[in-house]
């Protein structure tokens, strides 16, 4: 399994490069489809830590992502009703904040449900969020959604002036086909900046969190949640934090979107977005952290490879619902056939110093030496 | 318009709230999961009906101001989403080997498949059955009461399935069968009933039920395939209100969730400022709240008393 979904990986960079050689793909869309593909290893990174790592089942993705988007828009966007023309810095602080107190209000009437409650209960409470979004027109502008949002590092030194700064460049691999890389470019350059950045820093501190004795309590919430509590734990506390630290690294996602797209709409609160990111969890395995980033690749080969197909003359399918309809074969074959991920966590939730002991294979993989996969496995 | 005339959409709408409910409510009581392809059912349904129709349309006399063509179309929308709910257990639900949240997951992925087939086919946009709209019924307009003969068409089909349903679980072998599974799938087993068939009947009810409500629904609004996923969390209110796995209950809290969203305007007429955009987010706000003080429901018990 391991072996198919690195060489998923790969073909997907492969057919991205060879667009990009012979023409058929910009490099600047090519590096737009990086940036999402970043974007979803964050929020599959912050559902992880509320499904993978604690075990509740989180339907509200799609609203705390709209709420780092809209927190950050709100005050930056040109045609905003509140402020406008903020530093996006602040923005992305307000976006954090937004999300975290929504994951409180969300959390503390669902965190003590059964986990099939907190599902409808979560999606229930997300719905209420886009219909205010939607409604309240006076501070969220309603369904004409915000535009005019400036790029990330509008006002930064250097970086803002970046994209002007640097000289155009015209490369022709293949003869009449020249690849031109002007300020657009460049511009992307700087949000896949951004995102690599974001999910850097994201990955390194769960990495640490997880393996901390804090997150050693939520693996045994999620495996035996009496279990840590006889233990002593206060599982309603764990879970909060969790709910509240991968809410967070979603309305990251958010932030970073809404400076890559420009434009926000109540559009990004709808329900789907919240099932492409569960997508890319329970594909890439739940509680893994490199089936996250693999999920990440997978929901874009199928929100924009779709795009793609519609230009081909002889499909006549509509995309969307071809889109709808790879999610839910995905699911339902993903949970027939894989239940738990192609990528299932293996390392991860072994303590790092066992290791140096011995080395442990996970389920359906074979021994090898652990130098062989960079040490941390993860 | 009066409080009345609020009442009377309200029942119209707990009409079809409520026959959707207790399909869901069946389905999590014998299947044990929540089934988040309830929805789509309906829609399926919906557009079965909308295709019969158009052959049969014409059939025969008026009854409630309905050809009867039509129910004739309700007919085959209630198989038609059977047969689908029958079908998709057989080949999906069945050979999984996954707990209860993997079971919701995955019907969330059927929920998916069903839209977008019928989306392929369709188109996204709204249509109608191409009824003749009618006039509200005379005598009650000096009332402030303004609902046609369809309304009434839809309440009256509903009291007829729900009290078939009724007769079903009190007084036929197979309904006895179905409410000592819905308590205890163990003891059923051991009992010697047959937990498989039972849990197959289940499905057909609940799936047919849930096909009659889109029918309805496509009668009283418009038909689109989005049409069952945006009721299928005022559904899940409805069931989480009377308590999870009680039929009586999913009756009762259908009724009073139709209600409470059709009365949404009075706020309004009271000073409150909450338009009738938020009927839905109203509902789903008293769902949490039934979680959070009473999760059993109206009707109580841990996942008893059909």
């Amino acid at each position: 399994m391991e072996r198919y979904s690195v060489a998923f990986v790969l073909a997907l960079l492969l057919a991205i490069g060879v667009g990009l050689v012979t023409g058929g793909l910009g490099p600047t869309y090519a590096l737009y489809l990086i940036g999402l593909v970043g974007m979803y290893m964050l929020l599959s990174l912050g559902l992880n830590v509320q499904w993978g790592y604690t075990g509740l089942i989180n339907f509200s993705v799609a609203a705390f992502f709209g709420l780092g988007a809209y927190g950050t828009a709100i005050l930056t966007a040109d045609n905003s009703p509140i402020a406008g023309g903020l530093s996006p810095v602040l923005g992305l602080f307000v976006g954090l904040l937004l999300a975290a107190v929504l994951a409180v209000i969300i959390g503390i009437p669902t965190l003590r449900l059964r986990a099939d409650y907190l599902a409808i209960a979560s999606l229930g409470l997300a719905e209420v969020v886009r219909l205010i979004v939607l409604n309240e027109r006076e501070y969220t502008n309603g369904s004409a959604g915000l535009r005019g949002i400036p790029g990330f590092f509008e006002g930064w030194p250097v970086l803002s002036t970046f994209p002007q700064a640097m000289p155009g460049l015209r490369i022709e691999v293949i003869p009449g086909s020249p690849i031109v890389l002007q300020q657009p470019f460049y511009q992307a350059v700087l949000n896949v900046g951004l995102v690599f950045v974001f999910v850097a820093v994201t990955f390194l501190l769960l990495r640490r969190v997880h393996r901390s004795p804090w997150g050693r309590v939520l693996r045994t919430i999620r495996g035996d949640e009496d279990l840590a509590e006889a233990l002593g734990k206060n599982t309603y506390g764990f879970k909060m934090q969790s709910f509240v630290l991968g809410s967070v690294i979603m309305a990251l996602a958010g932030v970073f979107y809404a400076h890559l797209n420009l434009f926000v709409s109540p559009g990004d609160f709808e329900p789907i977005n919240t099932f492409y990111v569960w997508i890319a969890v329970i594909l890439g395995g739940s509680g893994s952290n490199r089936g996250a980033m693999f999920g990440g690749f997978v929901v874009i080969a199928i929100r924009e490879g779709t795009r793609f197909l519609n230009g081909i003359d002889f499909v006549v399918l509509d995309i969307g619902p071809l889109r709808l309809l790879a999610v839910g074969l995905l699911i339902i074959l993903v949970m027939r056939f894989r239940p738990e991920g192609v990528l299932p966590p293996q390392r991860e939730l072994i303590w790092p110093s066992a290791l140096d002991d011995a080395d442990v294979p996970g389920p359906g993989e074979t021994q090898r030496p652990h130098a062989a996969d960079g040490g941390d496995g993860s | 318009m009066s409080v009345l005339e609020y009442m009377a959409n309200g029942l119209v709408f707990s009409s079809i709230i409520v026959l959707a409910s207790i399909g869901l409510s069946l389905v999590y009581s014998i299947a044990d999961f929540a089934n988040f392809a309830h929805g789509d059912t309906m829609t399926v349904g919906a557009y079965s009906a909308l295709v019969t129709f158009g052959f049969v349309g014409g059939l025969g006399a008026r009854f409630l101001g309905l050809p009867l063509g039509f129910f004739v179309a309700l007919a085959v929308g209630v198989a038609v989403a059977a047969l689908v709910a029958v079908i998709t257990e057989k080949v999906i639900y069945e050979p999984l080997e996954v707990d209860s949240i993997g079971m919701l997951i995955t019907s969330i992925g059927v929920a998916f498949v069903y839209r977008a087939l019928i989306q392929f086919r369709f188109g996204s946009d709204f249509v109608e059955f191409g009824i003749q709209v009618l006039r509200p019924i005379d005598a009650l307009i000096p009332f402030g009461i303004r609902v046609t003969l369809h309304d009434v068409a839809i309440v009256a089909s509903a009291a007829v399935l729900v009290a078939g349903l009724h007769t079903l679980l009190q007084y036929t072998d197979l309904g006895r069968k179905m409410r000592a599974t819905a308590d205890n799938p163990s003891l059923a087993r051991v009992s010697g009933i047959r937990v498989d068939r039972i849990t197959l009947w289940t499905w057909v009810i609940g799936a047919g039920l849930a096909g009659a409500g889109g029918v309805f629904l496509g009668l009283y609004n418009q038909i689109s395939p989005r049409m069952g996923f945006n009721i299928l969390l005022v559904v899940f209110a409805a069931v989480i209100l009377g308590g999870i796995g009680s039929v009586y209950g999913a009756m009762l809290g259908g009724f009073l969730i139709g209600m409470i969203n059709q009365l949404t305007p009075i706020l309004t007429d009271i000073g409150i400022p909450i338009g009738i955009e938020y009927a839905n987010a109203i509902a789903f706000v008293i769902m949490v709240a039934v979680l959070l003080v009473r999760p059993n429901g109206i009707a109580g018990g841990q996942g008893a008393g059909t």
